[in-house]
């Protein structure tokens, strides 16, 4: 095999970035808090485009520049996807420090660091909470098929992105749906003989396998989160709404079934089997639970709700699964409504208002029970308010939140506000199941060609134009350079470490649903 | 790619207490250094000393530069580093690829006695925080480096900037330095040695915590560069 020469590999690089200052843009609000830093709507100021702007924070001078941040704009760098978000560059701030004559010391890097992202108008989650909305199947079909498109296209690429949750996905008014925050994100071998923590991915949405302690896994991580994203559009709450660990594991095999050697084989050798194995029987009940949902999509959940993640679905496998081929069809992006911008980090800030509001309305009487949407807050040290009602209430988790009207001029409530649920959740609208509609399925090789690519090659898979847009396949490879070799590094340095998971909240115990006994 | 043979031969062998890739980095970056170092004196003939010399050069390597040359030689400031930053060999192999990355991107960008020390700490500072289960932070490695905290937080970010965040080294990558590097020793007469190959396993425990410097005793090193 030929190797390149040192240093030749550098050549083709586009120009540094770090050149311009944060004062190329105006920032407009702050919409949201990642693993790291706020993010802000800007516009820049020369060409008037509105962009997102992450803030590195820098304020922790022991660890210097955070782990999680060089690993994002690592990855970021080199995934170019349709459904990944896209990094366009990265720009400073000065800081306010002088040196002794009173002059600005030139470091820039004391300011501020910020990631500058193309501006996505909502998240999954935050879309989902709107009153009164309600997703149509056909709109549930073409989100997933993007967010299984740009998974698969992570995985190709080697990157795992550990924490798929809704929101993570961003939406934007054309319909498209993109991976994003990649603060968590790691590059992997296919041999899976690494050992990487499994203290990822936000707790609701985490796989059984890490929740039992599992340091050797692969792209089957992200699928389990695609599951739990996918059930939760479809039966219109959170399933796993797990407060710790071992609730979450409760959760998770009260509805899927215990594990054992016949159904998981060797899930009796992974570290806290032995902890956390169920004391009595359990079932499986996916089916039995959501029979109210169409027969494809129950039959797609099951393989991504698989407990053994050596037999869960992947993502190439979910894209040519009969849901998606049936109709009705996914719907063309372009097509869905266009909505008022809405970020997770506004929806909780409003209900937050909105609760105040109510608290003080009418103290001494009984409230309305609130949507519970917000899982645990994984990081410590950035602690999202959770919102709840008061304790002791008997919670159905479907009421509608609308008692003190929302109170931001930005969200105006769409639909009757009063709906118990807010997703299209079951039933078969369409109808025409037996007729399965697979236009252009046969062509061109798309996604179902063989396993994974060897390192550095490409897949053949469609990178060009929209996944929703016509038949599978499409010639065009992508491929990014060369093979990746898997870093490892502790993330724990940079402050947002060692809490993922463990920062539980209570109150969620309080949810119930029907199949939980 | 890293054969098991290889690797097993490292074993068998008597295992000198300084990694063999230290004595054929400071090899190779002392002759750097040096051919440098006259081409600067070359070019400013009639000035005096290298600091005007080095304003002459590329400016990327500006925040790298220090007053004078630190007292301390290459192959004893790389042997601090190992000896209390306890990060793996591979940082090593590792920190000269983001140099040669550095200087291949800014072809301007000479690496001098002015300049080597600092990017040395900071390459293989990056390099631990990229390969290694349990590294130190900024603080201690300012400390064993002989730099203030803020000023290496500083030329971390600026090396991030330079690389354009290109922190990446395939094991491919990796094994042609490796191969590189011996390379040079051999054909500069050194002996023939080979580098510790010992990339794998590949981890990332973030539950480990981190060490706190105060396990450790080292020795202040006073600013050796100011």
């Amino acid at each position: 095999m030929a190797i390149a020469a040192p240093g030749q590999l550098n050549l083709n690089e586009v120009p540094s970035w770090g050149s311009r200052g944060v004062d190329c843009f105006e920032k407009l609000e702050q919409i949201g808090e990642g693993t790291y830093g706020q993010v802000y709507m800007a516009k820049e100021i020369k060409t008037g485009e509105i962009v997102a702007l992450k803030k590195i924070r820098m304020d922790n001078e022991r660890e210097g520049f955070p782990i999680t941040a060089i690993r994002e704009i690592k990855i970021l760098k080199k995934l170019h996807h349709d459904n990944v978000i896209k990094l366009k560059e990265i720009v400073t701030s000065p800081g306010p420090e002088k040196d002794e004559q009173g002059r600005p010391d030139g470091n820039k890097y004391k300011g501020g660091i910020y990631m500058v992202f193309e501006y996505m108008d909502h998240d999954l989650t935050g879309l989902a909470d709107r009153p009164g909305m309600r997703f149509s199947v056909p709109q549930i079909k073409c989100y997933m098929r993007q967010l299984l498109t740009g998974l698969h296209y992570c995985h190709v690429n080697q990157v795992l992105h550990r924490d798929i949750k809704g929101s993570n996905l961003l939406i934007d008014n054309e319909g498209n749906l993109k991976l994003a925050d990649f603060g968590l994100a790691r590059s992997f071998s296919n041999d899976h003989n690494a050992n990487l923590t499994n203290r990822v991915i936000t707790l609701w949405y985490r796989p059984p396998e890490l929740l039992l302690g599992a340091t050797k896994y692969g792209p089957a991580v992200d699928m389990w989160s695609v599951g739990c994203i996918f059930a939760e559009l479809l039966h219109g709450k959170p399933i796993f709404p797990g407060k710790d660990e071992p609730e979450q594991l409760n959760k998770i095999f009260e509805l899927c079934g215990a594990p054992d050697e016949v159904n998981w084989p060797g899930v009796t050798k992974i570290p806290w089997y032995n902890n956390f194995k169920p004391t009595r029987p359990m079932k499986r009940r996916l089916r039995e639970v959501f029979r109210h949902f169409d027969r494809h999509a129950l039959e797609l959940l099951e393989r991504m709700l698989t407990l053994d993640p050596s037999q869960r679905i992947s993502a190439k496998d979910a894209l040519d699964a009969e849901y998606f081929w049936t109709d009705p069809l996914p719907c063309d992006p372009k097509s869905l409504p266009k909505y008022e911008s809405s970020h997770e980090f506004q929806t909780k800030k409003k209900r937050q208002q909105q609760r105040q509001h109510e608290e003080n309305a009418k103290r001494q009487k009984v409230q309305h029970p609130q949507q519970h949407r917000i899982p645990p807050n994984q990081q410590s040290g950035q602690a999202h308010t959770q919102i709840r009602p008061g304790p002791n209430q008997p919670i159905h988790g479907t009421q509608p939140v609308v008692a003190g009207g929302p109170s931001h001029h930005y969200v105006k409530p769409r639909g009757p506000s009063g709906g118990a649920n807010r997703y299209q959740a079951g039933g078969n609208p369409g109808g025409g199941y037996s007729h399965p509609n697979r236009g252009g399925q046969g062509g061109g090789g798309g996604y179902s060609s063989g396993p994974y690519p060897a390192q550095g090659r490409g897949a053949p898979f469609g990178s060009s134009g929209l996944p929703g847009a016509g038949p599978r396949g499409g010639g065009s490879g992508y491929g990014v350079g060369g093979p990746n070799y898997p870093q490892n590094g502790p993330y724990g340095g940079s402050g947002s470490g060692s809490g993922r998971g463990s920062n539980m909240m209570g109150g969620n115990r309080n949810q119930q649903y029907g199949w939980q006994q | 790619m890293l054969s098991a043979g290889e690797f097993t031969n490292h074993l068998s062998r008597p295992e000198p207490s300084i990694p063999r890739v230290l004595t054929i980095l400071s090899f190779v970056l002392e002759k750097l250094v040096a051919r440098n170092n006259g081409l600067i004196d070359d070019l400013t003939q009639p000035l005096d000393g290298l600091s005007c010399g080095s304003a002459g050069i590329g400016k990327s390597l500006n925040p790298f530069h220090g007053v004078r040359a630190p007292s301390i030689s290459i192959p004893k400031y790389l042997e601090r580093l190992y000896k209390y930053t306890d990060c793996s060999p591979s940082c090593f192999v590792v920190g000269y690829v983001y140099i040669d990355r550095l200087v291949h991107k800014h072809p301007d960008s000479l690496v001098l006695s002015l300049n080597v020390h600092r990017l040395l700490v900071t390459s293989i500072m990056v390099a631990s925080k990229m390969l290694d289960d349990v590294h130190y932070n900024n603080a201690f490695y300012a400390k064993v480096g002989g730099v203030s905290n803020a000023e290496l937080n500083r030329l971390e970010v600026e090396f991030l900037f330079l690389l354009d965040f290109r922190v990446t080294v395939s094991s491919r990558v990796f094994e042609s330095y490796c191969f590189l590097l011996e390379k040079e020793m051999i054909l500069n007469g050194g002996a023939c040695q080979t580098i510790e190959r010992s990339l794998v396993p590949i981890t990332d425990m973030a539950d480990v915590p981190e060490l706190s410097e105060n396990t450790q005793t080292s020795p202040s090193l006073t600013q050796i560069m100011d």
